[in-house]
């Protein structure tokens, strides 16, 4: 197609998978990230933060920066780290008021106005993948307090206005990647997958073999982060 | 015959009446210690609700932190002072009433004090019913959220049935039960930690045993210690309850010996990277100075040296029971410190995003009112219960327990024959 790059292709093939996914019942989202094509730009991170309305403290996607090798031999990786939607998450088991679980389409799910925020899962979660959000805001300290901070968030499809004086939740919750619920059920791929400059994620419907995320999925150098823990993450890793 | 009715045989002289007087300074003392406590921990309480949870250092990498140890070292001393009283019943040793009552106001004051801590630990606290009312017995939370209120149920109606210094049949007949409640109780406790696979230095078969006898050693102390203000320990039970003292505190050494020796050597780098922080971090004065000097080291050698000593003993009862935070902070925090993929921490700065941890002056202030709250409830409790002075009444008399006057006195059974 005249001027679509790859990259382009790659997102509409991705986005239309998803569209085609939210008629299967039997749908398991999924997410392969490319380690070898992630440069470290950290853009999927500040999206998350801007698509999320994400407080100081609180992060879905952190990218983390290793070095490997011992110097003059050192060569840097990147490893964003999601939420890994496992299919045995540790962290929904230890919630004493059952406010975390996982739905019929794999995403672990927090409910917000359920959470007490105990954050026993915090302390399970062997990927650190939840953030406690202690209720900062990022103008707090400042003369006058900004209003698009207060501006709602939209995850899990609903609508959570962000209150600091009430203390009224998400304040006060334990916080974690939901793989833009809000957007998938829209249609649309998680914010991190479309701002990604080197297309290192792929995301869509494991439950479909024909999806471009199983066929990444199945190569052959995939992996899961801490596999012997039997969490069964349903975030891959290309190495 | 008639039966000539005629009261059991006079029971022992309770220890408090053979104890010395309670000195009253050590009541002053506790007073105005209580006091500073408390006035220092509402300070904290509307700092806390004003400030919210921004004005505490726990974060997401360190969930849990003071407030969590003092939970648990709180609500475990409470398990164990609750034995200790229960096991007094069992045995109905009524010598010892007035010290298994006052077990009871201990193990109540330091079981509120505990509650609040994790309650205002709650990011929501004010959600806590939802524990109740939609519990997930699969969670060991959630099962707790009901043991503790069994426990406040067992707990208030065995310090109602005994405020006026008897001591009712049922409870002796039924504190087996609450004893062996106890232990569940302290165990469950441990097992909130030692079901958590994530991190190697909670997952481990010892955490409910050391749970266990953390909670017997320090609710004994902390009765121990409560005793000798109130001037209820004689020589003898100093004696009786110091050798009990340094039992346990073998067994707890015996315990971490094992933990940390295993530990150290099984090649899980994420446990000896616990470990080590415990012992050469950071905070290493935590597991040296305080747990290991001032609460078993020299507990123990006033213990072996001074067991027959009140004050010594009681000095020795008041650091371990002391001593019993360090313990569990050592538990709590070197745990969380622990980076679960290396760089984590550098990968996103805010607030709460490290795995450095420092309590704040917020959660200072509110833990000193928790202890103020142990104060309070010990000393103001023990104006209204009167067995807990060491005066306690006889035990309620049944019919089937009384003695016809021939089987009290022996000269009439020979008169009737």
């Amino acid at each position: 197609m005249a001027g679509v790059t790859q990259r382009e292709n790659l997102l509409v093939r991705m986005q239309t998978e998803v569209q085609e996914a939210l008629e299967r019942p039997d749908r398991r989202w999924g997410m392969v990230i490319d380690t070898r094509k992630c440069v470290g730009c950290h853009s999927c991170t500040i999206s998350c933060v801007v698509e999320n309305k994400l407080p100081p403290g609180v992060v879905y996607r952190p990218v983390i920066d290793q070095e490997v090798g011992t110097y003059p031999n050192v060569t840097r990786k990147f490893l964003p780290r999601p939420c890994m939607q496992c299919d045995e998450p540790p962290c929904v088991p230890v919630c004493p008021v059952g406010a975390t679980f996982s739905r019929p389409d794999g995403i672990v799910e927090i409910d917000y106005d359920q959470c007490i925020g105990c954050r026993y899962c915090l302390t399970a979660c062997p990927y650190s993948a939840r953030t406690f959000d202690v209720g900062h805001t990022y103008t707090e300290d400042t003369p006058e307090q900004q209003q698009y901070e207060l501006l709602p968030n939209y995850e899990y499809g609903q609508v959570h206005r962000r209150d600091p004086d009430n203390d009224e939740s998400p304040i006060g919750n334990a916080r974690k990647c939901h793989f833009c619920l809000h957007r998938l059920e829209q249609g649309m791929l998680p914010m991190c997958v479309t701002t990604c400059i080197g297309v290192a994620n792929y995301f869509g419907d494991l439950n479909d073999p024909s999806s471009l995320v199983s066929e990444m999925a199945s190569k052959p150098n995939a992996v899961v982060l801490k596999e012997e823990l039997g969490t069964k993450p349903k975030v891959t890793y290309l190495v | 015959m008639t039966a000539v009715t005629s009261p059991v045989a006079e029971p022992l002289q309770p220890a408090a009446e053979r104890a010395q007087r309670a000195p009253s300074w050590a009541i002053t003392v506790a007073w105005v210690l209580t006091g500073i406590c408390t006035a220092l921990g509402l300070v904290g309480l509307v700092w806390r609700f004003v400030g919210g949870h921004a004005a505490a250092n726990y974060g997401s990498y360190v969930p849990w932190g003071l407030w969590i140890a003092a939970y648990v070292a709180l609500v475990g001393a409470s398990a164990g002072a609750f034995a200790v009283g229960a096991l007094i019943f069992t045995q109905r040793r009524r010598e010892y009433y007035p010290i298994a009552i006052l077990s009871m106001l201990v193990a109540l004051g330091t079981f509120a004090a505990g509650m609040t801590n994790v309650w205002l630990d709650l990011g929501h606290p004010f959600r806590a019913y939802k524990l109740m009312l939609d519990t997930e017995f699969g969670s060991v939370m959630g099962l707790m959220a009901w043991l503790y209120t069994a426990y406040a149920i067992i707990l208030v109606v065995g310090l109602v049935a005994t405020r006026h210094g008897n001591v009712p049949k049922f409870l002796e007949r039924f504190a087996w039960v609450a004893f062996l409640f106890a232990i569940v109780f302290a165990g469950a406790e441990g097992a909130l930690f030692g079901v958590v696979g994530a991190r190697p230095l909670w997952e481990s078969g010892i955490t409910p045993v050391l749970f266990l006898v953390e909670a017997a050693l320090f609710g004994l102390a902390l009765v121990v210690a409560a005793a000798a203000v109130f001037g209820m320990l004689t020589k003898d039970v100093a004696r009786r309850f110091g050798l009990a003292l340094l039992a346990l505190l073998g067994v707890l050494l015996a315990l971490e010996w094992a933990e940390f020796s295993t530990g150290m050597s099984a090649s899980v780098p994420a446990k000896e990277d616990a470990l080590r922080t415990i012992l050469t971090g950071d905070y290493w004065w935590v597991f040296w100075i305080l747990h290991l000097g001032l609460g078993v080291v020299l507990p123990a050698a006033l213990l072996l040296w001074g067991r027959s000593k009140v004050a010594w003993v009681g000095i020795a009862g008041a650091l371990i029971a002391m001593m019993g935070i360090a313990s569990k902070l050592n538990l709590v925090l070197p745990a969380l410190a622990q980076e679960e993929i290396e760089g984590l921490e550098d990968a996103f700065h805010g607030s709460g995003l490290t795995t450095s941890y420092t309590p704040s002056a917020m959660e200072w202030l509110v833990w000193f009112g928790t202890l103020g709250l142990v104060g309070l409830i010990v000393l103001i409790g023990r104006h209204f219960m009167k067995g807990a002075h060491g005066t306690p009444k006889q035990p309620d008399v049944q019919p089937d327990d009384e003695l016809t006057a021939s089987e009290a006195d022996p000269s009439l059974q020979e008169a009737n024959s």
